[in-house]
């Protein structure tokens, strides 16, 4: 088994709660992640982007310690509950400016769309492989933990620039 | 008394030194046992394995035990029955806390019976309770090579005093884990060590024997280290589905070849929808 995915092991190697989301279980799954990352990059200003970045360093291990709750003994790899929580950080952040509320609002109503499909269809229309299934409980603690991270965003947003 | 002294004096000092001599020549002991031999006796052919594989379910009860000696001598054991417990312990020290291992039992190697194949392993496995047994053979040899002033020996005071011995033990030790209602083949991890030391000809068995316990300890430690990486190979085996004769139910009830891994993944449709958004933002801010 890799060193770097999220088992139960991570307690005693924390790296793990990390590097587990860079991991993919195939190219279809890195490139769907992918995808889902690009979303909120795309439609937040490039100068928010460090912040974003550094939101996910912080949330990252949060959502691992919160994905062990469901893991058993099972692994988990894949970057789509980070990818929610970038989300939910992106679409408050939108929200709260008068300019692209409208875009915020849509982007939390596809997020919350996507998680209320889950709770009811469950895991079953979401892609998966040999040996794997998605783990939707990863993707609710990822929109939870991206709302209440999205302060992150928010901070230094006033501040002058000094001269 | 001999009619001829002097003669009977010389003939026992020529037998003395071609004793002494044939000391001073190197000597090789090897300690082996045959998983081989032990399952497959008389060159029985494997089994069939259960055409419906084996299932696991953890937390797993697992045994313990040291291949018998071949040959169907007595005693079956080839380590003396408190080394052989020690170096059990060890490995089971080493996985007692892993989160599927629900119990290891350490089974002596006299119950089990040299030659008993896989009869005698289902009758152990059912006395202890137990469907998976980890088998370990083991495959020991030691090296003594005089050193050049090893002719000291021949001196008497030498053989008490100067380590005229150059002595290498190499031990290979072999752990297969077989689930044994179904005689199934499940992994296996190798451990092996090299020690290399120097004695007396007077302290040289004490020597070799110390050696030996050495040289087992350390290859049960790596094999330790070896297992447990192995275990966790099968694990990625049988999720991938590479291992399609066995399956592994985890602890929440659920088969490990459906869901070994958990993956987070976003699906087609929220990606493409998140895309033409972005897209939909991009284009309105350059219009405005």
């Amino acid at each position: 088994m890799s060193p770097f995915v999220l088992t139960r092991e991570a307690l005693l190697q924390p790296w793990r709660l990390w590097t587990c989301h860079a991991l993919q279980f195939g190219w279809t799954h890195a490139l769907l992640n992918l995808g889902a990352l690009a979303v909120p990059a795309a439609l937040v200003r490039p100068r928010v982007w460090p912040r974003m970045a550094l939101a996910l360093l912080v949330l990252a291990p949060v959502l691992g310690l919160a994905i062990l709750l469901h893991l058993g003994d099972a692994e988990y790899r894949g970057a789509s509950g980070l990818a929610c929580a970038a989300w939910a950080l992106a679409g408050v952040h939108l929200a709260r400016a008068r300019e692209s509320r409208m875009e915020g609002l849509v982007l939390l109503g596809l997020l919350s769309a996507k998680l209320l499909a889950e709770i009811v269809a469950g895991a079953t229309f979401l892609p998966g492989g040999p040996g794997w299934v998605s783990l939707p409980a990863a993707h609710r603690w990822g929109a939870a933990l991206g709302v209440v991270g999205s302060p992150l965003l928010a901070a230094g947003e006033g501040r002058k620039p000094k001269a | 008394m001999p009619r001829h002294p002097s003669l009977f004096l010389a003939a026992v000092a020529a037998a003395a030194l071609l004793a002494a001599l044939a000391c001073l020549g190197p000597t090789t002991v090897s300690h082996r046992s045959g998983l081989m031999e032990y399952l497959y006796p008389k060159n029985r052919l494997a089994p069939q394995p259960n055409p419906a594989g084996a299932t696991l379910t953890l937390p797993l009860r697992i045994g313990v035990a040291f291949v018998p000696a071949s040959g169907g001598t007595y005693p079956a054991s080839l380590l003396p029955a408190t080394v052989e417990k020690h170096l059990l312990d060890l490995l089971k020290d080493a996985f007692r806390n892993k989160p599927w291992v629900k119990d290891i039992q350490v089974i002596p190697t006299t119950y089990l019976s040299p030659r008993g194949g896989f009869d005698n392993l289902d009758q152990v496995s059912r006395l202890y309770g137990v469907s998976v047994i980890a088998l370990v053979s083991v495959d020991q040899i030691q090296y003594t090579n005089p050193k050049w002033y090893s002719f000291a020996y021949l001196s008497i005071v030498g053989a008490y005093v100067l380590p005229g011995d150059r002595n290498d033990t190499r031990t290979l030790i072999d752990a297969a884990v077989f689930h044994a209602p179904t005689r199934t083949f499940l992994l296996r991890a190798p451990g092996q060590s090299i020690v290399k030391g120097s004695s007396t000809a007077v302290n040289l068995q004490e020597r070799l024997r110390e050696d030996s316990a050495k040289g087992l300890e350390l290859a049960m430690g790596e094999l330790a280290r070896n297992l447990d990486a192995e275990v966790d190979a099968f694990k990625a085996q049988v999720a991938s589905g590479e291992r399609k004769e066995v399956d592994v139910i985890t602890s929440q009830g659920s088969s490990l070849r459906a869901t070994g891994g958990r993956g987070g993944a976003f699906g087609g449709f929220e990606v493409m929808a998140g895309l033409a958004l972005a897209a939909a933002a991009v284009w309105r801010r350059r219009r405005a």
